[in-house]
């Protein structure tokens, strides 16, 4: 059984100043216990959770995949799938417990005083029906309106979600706008009712960085404008930081902390918080740190919690965390943790596992024989010559012209938007796709040369890790099957002999050799993207391309693959194509970056020298983008860029539909000069390099951090 | 739409070429000889040389094919060797009347089929599902004839009250038109139902856990509006092109069903052209049927594009 809330000994009561009474909460959630069940067995998603949000409060719900969080906000709506049910507790909205309430009474809540945005915006409008037709259903649903009146007021909503022009997008079916549009398109649906309860199950995680930046912004605005109460459910701590005003930690189901925004992510009172706040990436020009991870996987129960939850995977634990079960220690100033130890270990930080074992940047490595040569690449998709002339077709560019090299242990991270043609260089490299034009070298050989006469060998040398773990692997075959087909391919006869490869390749993975047995769904997100690594390293190849491998991944999992592919970069002399739309992420394991936008590379450079001015704007614009904690510094000016505009079909610079600092026509008409350094930085743009170097550093802090280079 | 339409068109006559060729090499192939049969089987070989002559028959088959496409183009079919008509007319009499079972017995299969489907898809794992699985499964299990021959039984010879076979022009009044199509028409819904609802029961499935259909149920939507405007819509498209490959299935003739109940559609043409050696007939009647699947994916095709807007946005690029 859970212990009820007891007062916090060690903290005296908190007088608060302000006399006011305090605001009755819009959303009351007390003892919220969540069970999901099928035939072989019961579990609980949720135990015992209590938060409260006032009205203009935007709260938010934090906590790895698996830990309930979007659980809580599905109870809320009455949206549990699955066999999902309520088994306990109330949910108190405006003072009335949405549990007492009947299905249908519920359903006219929804949509009217309590709205939701979803996660993927992709996939959360319906394909068949006009983008308009789908604002203006709730409206005709819970406000009576007639079509007519409904169509006027989506113009309208549309205009307040920031869309300049909401005739065309209202007409348009989903497939026609971009994500950032269609993700305006559902929050003028949540809030075409003038709810007073908003709930957002990761709004943004879907969105690249710049748009995600525009986003949260508007929702901050809206939130304010409108005083609107919002639970906010995100992995995203810098997002949280940005949006949020107080938090709720939740871990295995059970709220573990709670507390005002600031305090919570500067002053982590629970472990699992400090564990959370720790592995976040942030920018760094220090390669070699290894990024905090939390070991172990999310618990999973299927009743009551007998015992700390977190213990199992917590670097404090002692006997009593692992027999007693444990309460939730408050103080009055609405702050609480489940720990009994938070306050004896309050200022002791998550254990770094860098920590004495620094090493020194490696020497750098001569750049006389580099092992990928990428030459002129050029892609052109689509592009078809028929002998019905209105079939013809020029195709879209996806990589125009891009140029660069990979040396023998190097990190090369490519960063850029979706679109940005960043996975198609990938692509080419492994020549899984035949380049338009320009060639690919390999180790000295030309490598869509040797593909296209059936030669594998370079294949075999040069591999790739996805970004979708467990689509990457076949759910009908074991790991250990999965991986001995490449060693198969690469003519390595004897079963016995595979099975030690792969057992050891697992080891080297730091799986158990026993995962062999094991199939892809029993694994973990993590597990599994080890399995794909490993299978990766089973050909013994000298270059891996990583297609945004650790982007689907929870920060906690996300540090502890960046740092697997690490030691193996250290240990097996790897080189990495690292393709990322995470900058934060690429400055932990890059060399080098190249920022690519519309599948020209407009900056490239040592990664020292591209977070630090001079900046080409778009890098400048991406570095603002990535949300920061309090405690990392000052936030810079965020710069917004204007959704993505379609590339200028001239000469000029691909960016400049959407550059904050254009200089005019001549951004449009003449292609960019090159600006170059010693150090082998580049910088494509029209604005002079003494110019661009004014701006003052997106991380200051950064300014006189590298001393690589 | 447009040009993607005309494009359709050019494949749709490529594939026709092709395909009258095969047919005008595969028919030269089967047994006997044309001219012989006319003449008879006691016929002296100058006599039978002389229809083959009259005929074209001595010409080099390049040119046979060349006369027979020629007049194909020109809308002539030629002449049953049988019967001593053109054949245009009685192919399509023969084709209309096939038309009229494929079109009743489709718009009931879809009707009822898509109906059960959802049905099924919404009421998921429950008795309604299992009963639907379990019926419509009996339809496509027992082989066709069984229930054409029940039916017969059963309505026919015992209640006498339908006619066991046979066929009555609309002219002759609605009700016995009606009451010929009745027995046909149950014994095809029971052989293509089970596809069809399974299809659609799938379809709705995956459309059901879809994040629009969660957004729908999150913006306050009856359940009725989520499932027939936000789901059922995009859960169609398997099953337009499984029915449009139905239609052509009973336009080209369903040889068994016409035979029991003696509906002298495109299967017993094609029989009784077959059973009766009737080449030219035979070659005129399978390039009619295999133009008439074309056309019924042409159709579903064009369908799709109505229901999918993404779809249509690709025919418009194009």
């Amino acid at each position: 059984m859970m212990t009820a809330p007891q007062a916090r000994p060690a903290v005296p009561p908190v007088v608060s100043p302000a006399t006011a009474p305090e605001p009755a909460p819009l959303l009351d959630v007390r003892g919220l216990t969540i069970s999901y069940g099928n035939a072989r067995g019961t579990l609980r998603a949720a135990s015992d959770v209590s938060f409260a949000i006032r009205p203009g409060e935007v709260m938010g719900l934090v906590g790895e995949s698996g830990s309930g969080k979007s659980t809580v906000a599905m109870a809320i709506l009455d949206l549990l799938g699955g066999g999902g049910r309520v088994d306990s507790g109330e949910i108190l909205f405006d003072g009335v417990d949405l549990r007492r309430l009947s299905p249908s009474e519920r359903r006219a809540l929804r949509g009217d005083r309590i709205a939701a945005v979803f996660q993927d915006p992709f996939t959360s409008l319906n394909p068949a029906l006009t983008v308009g037709h789908q604002i203006a259903e709730p409206l005709i649903q819970h406000k009576g309106l007639s079509p007519r009146q409904a169509a006027a007021r989506v113009q309208d909503l549309l205009a307040e979600v920031g869309i300049r022009d909401p005739r065309r997008v209202a007409a348009a079916y989903p497939h026609e706008l971009s994500g950032g549009m269609q993700q305006r398109a559902l929050i003028a649906t949540a809030l075409g009712c003038e709810p007073k309860l908003l709930i957002l199950d990761e709004p943004t995680t879907a969105l690249d960085v710049t748009v995600e930046a525009r986003i949260i912004d508007l929702l901050a605005k809206l939130c304010d404008s409108h005083r609107l109460s919002a639970l906010f459910v995100s992995h995203n701590l810098g997002i949280v930081n940005r949006i949020c005003q107080t938090v709720t930690v939740l871990y295995g189901g059970v709220v573990v902390e709670t507390g005002a925004t600031g305090r919570v992510l500067s002053r982590p009172a629970h472990p699992y918080a400090k564990g959370l706040v720790a592995a976040l990436p942030r920018i760094t020009a220090e390669r070699r740190h290894r990024l905090p991870s939390i070991p172990g996987t999310v618990a999973k129960l299927s009743g009551a919690p007998a015992a700390c939850v977190f213990a199992p995977r917590c670097p404090f634990a002692e006997e009593t965390c692992r027999s007693q079960p444990q309460a939730m220690l408050t103080d009055g100033g609405g702050d609480g943790v489940r720990c009994w130890k938070a306050d004896a270990l309050a200022g002791t930080p998550w254990p770094d596992e860098d920590a004495g074992k620094a090493r020194g940047p490696k020497a750098a490595q001569p750049r006389s024989a580099p092992l990928v040569e990428v030459d002129h690449l050029r892609k052109i998709y689509g592009a078809s010559r028929s002998i019905l002339p209105w079939l013809r077709r020029a195709g879209t560019v996806a990589v125009e012209d891009v140029s660069f090299t990979v040396g023998r242990g190097e990190v090369v991270g490519v960063v850029g938007e979706s679109g940005s043609g960043k996975s198609t260089i990938g692509r080419a490299l492994l020549a899984l796709t035949e380049p338009s034009a320009g060639t690919v070298t390999f180790d000295g050989a030309d490598l869509t040369e040797q593909v296209r006469r059936g030669d594998q060998t370079l294949r075999r040398r040069a591999q790739l890790v996805f970004q979708n773990s467990a689509a990457s692997l076949n759910p009908r075959k074991t790991v250990g099957a999965a991986m001995d087909r490449p060693l198969v391919l690469a003519g390595r006869a004897d079963a016995e002999e595979r099975r030690k490869t792969v057992a050891s390749l697992l080891t080297r993975v730091g799986l158990p050799a026993a995962y062999a047995d094991r199939y892809p769904h029993e694994l973990s997100g993590g597990e599994r993207q080890r399995v794909n690594i490993a299978r990766a390293l089973a050909t013994d190849p000298d270059f891996v391309v990583c297609d945004e491998a650790v982007s689907a991944l929870d920060v906690s999992v996300q540090a502890n693959i960046l740092n697997l592919l690490a030691e193996l970069r250290d240990e097996m002399g790897l080189s990495y194509l690292f393709i990322t739309h995470d900058i934060a992420v690429v400055s932990h394991i890059a060399d080098r970056v190249l920022v690519v936008y519309g599948g020209t590379i407009c900056e490239e450079g040592p990664i020292g020298r591209v977070l630090r001015p001079p900046y080409h704007p778009y890098t400048e614009a991406l570095l603002s983008a990535v949300p920061r904690l309090a405690e990392d510094g000052q936030e810079a000016p965020r710069i917004l860029l204007e959704d993505a505009a379609p590339a200028p079909g001239g000469r000029g610079c691909v960016f400049a539909g959407r550059c904050p600092r254009k200089l005019g026509t001549v951004c449009d008409e003449q292609a960019p000069p090159v600006h170059e350094t010693a150090d082998g930085h580049r910088i494509v743009c029209h604005i002079p390099l003494a110019t661009l170097a004014e701006r003052a550093a997106v991380f200051p802090e950064l300014a006189d951090g590298d001393t690589r280079h | 739409m447009f040009a993607y339409t005309l494009t359709r068109l050019v494949y749709l006559a490529l594939v026709l070429a092709v395909m009258s060729v095969l047919i005008f090499l595969v028919t030269q192939a089967m047994p006997g000889d044309v001219a012989s049969m006319i003449a008879g089987q006691f016929a002296s070989k100058e006599v039978v040389d002389a229809i083959a002559v009259k005929l074209g028959l001595d010409q080099p088959l390049i040119v046979q094919y060349g006369h027979w496409a020629a007049g194909i183009l020109r809308g002539d079919l030629g002449r049953s060797l049988v019967l001593e008509q053109p054949i245009g007319p009685i192919l399509m009499e023969a084709l209309a009347r096939s038309l009229v079972l494929a079109v009743v017995a489709l718009f009931v299969v879809a009707v009822v089929g898509i109906g059960l489907g959802v049905l099924a898809a919404v009421r998921r794992g429950k008795l309604t599902d299992q009963l639907v699985s379990g019926v419509s499964y009996l339809g496509i299990a027992v082989p066709d004839f069984f229930w054409a021959i029940v039916l017969v039984l059963v309505f026919g010879s015992y209640m006498k009250l339908l006619p066991t076979g046979g066929y009555a022009p609309i002219a002759d009044g609605f009700l016995p038109w009606a009451s010929h199509l009745v027995l046909p028409v149950i014994t095809l819904v029971l052989m293509l139902l089970a596809r069809i609802a399974r299809l659609t029961r799938s379809s709705m499935i995956d459309v059901l856990q879809t994040n629009y259909v969660k957004f729908a149920r999150a913006k306050g939507m009856p359940e009725s509006v989520v499932i027939l405007r936000h789901a059922l819509k995009n859960a169609l498209l398997p099953t337009i092109t499984v029915l449009a490959i139905d239609f052509g299935l009973i336009l080209g003739g369903v040889v068994v069903i016409e035979t029991i109940f003696s509906y002298p559609g495109m299967g017993r043409l094609l029989l009784f052209a077959i059973q009766r050696h009737d080449l030219p007939l035979i070659q005129a009647t399978i390039l009619i049927v295999s133009a008439a699947y074309c056309l019924a994916n042409l159709t579903a095709d064009l369908l799709y594009a109505f229901v999918n807007p993404k779809i249509r946005h690709g025919m418009r690029a194009s």
